[in-house]
């Protein structure tokens, strides 16, 4: 008997214990149709939904679907605008932009948002220090003309309309009656975690953990009206721990739209014949919208010399960085700071400067520059040495561990450089590292993207994060943008006048010349183009995806592209 | 010597073993020559299949996997190579003064060890090559070697202090022989063959290790092994897109290296410990 309860008793626990392990485990099963899995935008678990805090969690950061938080205004990567959100419209006069807000608009707790919020929000950045306070070098001013008019003064000394339309596209409006009890200080703000957040969006955050985000659509949406009502009841990120894992996710239908760098994609629909697509049904496949270059030190020897850094760049094998770092997803880098292809950009992109005064993949010219114009010699290990018994080399190029294609890419650059007699070694620091000696200027050669994302104020801004030196501190300090410390007085001049005009003929001048001095300097060495986002999309589940047979969105996990959470539709 | 190595070649898995790594070996050091290719030129495109131009293909970089393969086992050898002879000098000298010695120096060295052991190799491993900024082969096996000698050490003590009771070793101290002579002349020289077999099983330890921390991203730089083929081609996803030429050939190698090592340290192992010896 003793025994008999005795068992009785263990069977009991056990089965006690694996039910709650059981019930601990088990994930909340939504349903496959009406649930879009989305990946590459969230690594490792959530930890803060605070938009100001310096890195939360998707959906609430900087760069990702505006679902929960809204901004006034959406970037058309497609046509170079900024349509509706929050906002409905901004005009110009000489030194204010006034901005209309759509009416009705709320916040998913029912309280109106009106122009009180934007104000309170945007003045959150001139009182904290906050992702978008250099907003407020360009802005003197921002007041609530009534409900739904805002008016922001311009800085008359940096009348830059340019970067200040940008941030209309890039910063988040937050609740005042929520965040004003937040609001208590610099630390409070940023550590707030906002677990519950309260925004505008289509979405409201259901449940998270280690492994997903979930979003709920809200069905009160204030902009149903505007917009329609998005498709999917259901949003969720899954977090997974590496690249692989998340391609493989997205090759088998588990993952529905992705952003995550996967090589090779076209054998998904070649060879395997899943209903997998990109933008592009041919190469390059993306949008390319930002340039990747490499970053070379303008004060170290021999790199100071430009004739050395113009061997290095017809060094480069830019065909072969696009067919295997790239995986084809971008052209060959042509020598200018313009995007040639895609973007709105590409009308002031000039092929015939490039042809005079750039550069391209040509081992010859390299040597060419080097023994004829540097009267350099090649030594007895195949690198060349400068008359004055300089070394070319070892120089290295780094970019953070894991950044796969850009490792690669600088593999391609120390490989072609070593090919021609420049000694060129990679090291590949963890991120942060190579966050420190990038705005420190500490480095030969590194590789980055100047002004990375795209904007309304593209080309523009690259030219400036490139080559303007006004503001930039020296190597040492740390820099924002023009890491490499590159100073030139007629670029700066050129960028002030670019930043005031409009006329796109006078634009198209001034570009052209930027772009010449950039050739004849090269403080940069452009690499490869990437897309602003990767935009593959899996049709096993939902379909109607935009791609440029059907361009009804931008092919973007921002900005605009969150319409297309609105045009795909459930697989019957 | 002779009469070992007759004995040697009388074991089936010795002859296996020594067949395979001459292969290897002459596969690694041979095989450049005959093919004297770069193997960092990118001769071809990203994940090229197998052609009558590149026999193996080509990897992520379009660098031909056939002459990447011959480098890169030739740098795997020779870092497990560093790592074995390290490690082995390490845990031998360790091993042999705590057994003869004995009392306070023993119990010093052995605790030393046992700390050594009780700490997972690997971590230290990471540790150390994430501290090293400039990681060429010798140094990849020198981490790998100061790493790996913990139980090498424990296993010589415990045979030399066997061996230090034995009547010739009396006699040799009663001729006025040093510490250090003892060591050399009298006792190791009856430990040789299981010295030579610690050796070679640290050898086949050193190449599983690069190939280990090669794959995490914590590999040589600037050069190519079977660890660094490995860790380009998963990270550029060859399982998933196909490109098996990228990671099976470098697996193949690394088995068929180890394998060897391992089978003629079993062989060896037939031959001198009486135990297992056939007559």
């Amino acid at each position: 008997m003793r025994r008999f309860l005795v068992s009785l008793v263990s069977v009991l626990v056990i089965t006690v214990l694996l039910g709650s392990v059981s019930f601990a485990q088990a994930p909340v099963q939504l349903p496959r149709k009406e649930t879009l899995y989305i990946a590459g935008m969230q690594w490792g678990p959530p930890t803060t939904f605070n938009p100001m805090a310096p890195s939360p969690a998707w959906p609430t950061n900087r760069g990702q679907h505006y679902l929960i938080y809204e901004t006034l205004f959406v970037y058309n990567l497609l046509t170079g605008k900024l349509d509706p959100l929050i906002g409905e419209s901004f005009n110009w006069s000489v030194y204010t932009l006034t901005v209309k807000l759509r009416k009705g608009a709320k916040w998913q707790d029912g309280t109106p948002l009106t122009a009180k919020d934007v104000v309170y929000s945007l003045q959150l950045g001139k009182k904290y220090s906050l992702y978008f306070s250099s907003f407020w070098d360009f802005v003197t001013d921002v007041k609530a003309k009534d409900d739904l008019t805002v008016v922001i003064t311009l800085n008359k000394d940096k009348p830059l309309k340019k970067r200040v339309e940008v941030f209309l596209g890039q910063i988040f409006i937050v609740p005042q009656h929520i965040w004003s009890k937040i609001d208590t200080g610099q630390k409070a703000l940023l550590e707030y975690t906002n677990l519950e957040p309260v925004g505008s969006g289509p979405y409201k955050l259901l449940s998270y953990s280690p492994e997903q985000i979930v979003l709920q659509r809200d069905d009160n949406y204030w902009g149903i009206p505007y917009y329609g009502k998005p498709a999917p009841k259901y949003i969720v990120h899954p977090i997974f721990k590496s690249n692989d894992a998340g391609n493989l996710a997205f090759e088998r239908g588990d993952v529905d739209f992705s952003q995550q760098f996967c090589p090779e994609i076209w054998k998904m629909w070649e060879v395997k014949k899943l209903p997998v697509g990109t933008w592009y049904k041919k190469e390059p496949y993306h949008i390319p919208a930002s340039i990747p270059s490499l970053y070379i030190n303008l004060h170290k020897k021999p790199l100071n010399n430009p004739l050395v850094r113009r061997a290095l760049a017809y060094a480069i094998n830019y065909p072969k960085i696009a067919e295997t770092a790239m995986s084809r997803y971008s052209p060959p880098a042509k020598s200018s700071l313009i995007i040639p292809v895609g973007v709105p950009e590409k009308k002031y992109f000039s092929q015939e400067d490039v042809d005079k005064y750039g550069w391209k993949y040509d081992p010859a010219k390299a040597i060419e520059i080097l023994e004829k114009q540097l009267k350099a010699k090649k030594g007895p290990d195949g690198i060349y040495v400068l008359p004055d018994g300089t070394r070319l080399g070892p120089f290295t190029a780094i970019c953070p561990y894991g950044w796969t294609d850009w490792m690669t890419s600088l593999e391609v650059v120390a490989e072609s450089a070593r090919a021609v007699g420049i000694d060129v070694r990679t090291e590949y620091p963890d991120a942060p590292v190579w966050t420190d000696r990038r705005n420190t200027g500490n480095f030969d050669l590194l590789m980055n993207t100047p002004a990375g994302g795209y904007t309304p104020a593209h080309p523009w801004l690259r030219f400036f994060e490139v080559m303007e030196s006004k503001g930039v501190p020296p190597i040492g300090q740390v820099a924002y943008w023009n890491f490499n410390r590159y100073s030139n007085k007629k670029a700066s001049s050129l960028l002030d006048a670019a930043a005031k005009i409009t006329d796109e003929k006078k634009l198209y001048t001034i570009y052209r010349e930027l772009d010449r001095i950039f050739m004849k300097d090269i403080p940069i060495i452009p690499l490869e183009y990437r897309p602003w986002h990767f935009y593959e999309y899996n049709e096993t589940y939902w379909t109607g995806f935009p791609n440029e047979d059907n361009p009804t969105a931008s092919p973007l996990h921002t900005a605009q592209g969150i319409r297309i959470f609105y045009l795909i539709k459930p697989k019957d | 010597m002779k009469d070992i190595l007759i004995l040697l070649f009388r074991s089936k898995r010795f002859i296996v073993g020594f067949v395979l790594f001459l292969g290897i070996l002459s596969f690694a050091l041979i095989g450049p020559m005959l093919n004297p290719k770069n193997p960092f030129q990118m001769v071809g495109g990203l994940f090229s299949p197998p052609s009558d131009r590149f026999i193996l293909g080509t990897d992520n970089l379009g660098r031909d996997v056939f002459t990447q393969l011959m480098y890169g086992t030739r740098t795997s050898l020779l870092i497990g190579c560093t790592a074995g002879v390290i490690a082995t000098t390490i845990g031998v000298t360790i091993g042999s003064v705590a057994g003869y010695k004995g009392g306070i120096v023993e119990e010093v060295l052995m605790g030393i060890t046992n700390v050594f052991i009780t700490i997972p190799s690997i971590v230290i491993l990471i540790l150390l090559s994430i501290a090293i900024k400039a990681r060429s082969a010798i140094v990849m096996g020198l981490v790998i070697g100061v790493t790996a000698w913990p139980w090498t050490a424990r296993a010589v003590r415990a045979q030399t202090s066997s061996l230090k009771t034995r009547e010739h070793i009396d006699i040799a101290r009663i001729t006025g022989f040093s510490s250090i002579e003892m060591i050399i002349y009298e006792i190791l020289p009856y430990m040789f063959s299981y010295i030579f077999m610690a050796f070679i099983l640290q050898f086949s330890g050193g190449i599983l290790n690069e190939a280990t921390l090669s794959m995490l991203g914590l590999g040589p730089f600037q050069t190519v092994s079977l660890g660094v083929m490995l860790h380009w081609s998963l990270l550029w996803e060859a399982v998933r897109t196909g490109a098996w030429w990228a990671f099976i050939p470098p697996v193949i190698c690394l088995s068929i290296t180890t394998f060897s090592l391992m089978s003629m340290n079993s062989g060896m192992d037939e031959v001198f410990n009486p135990r297992l010896r056939r007559s």
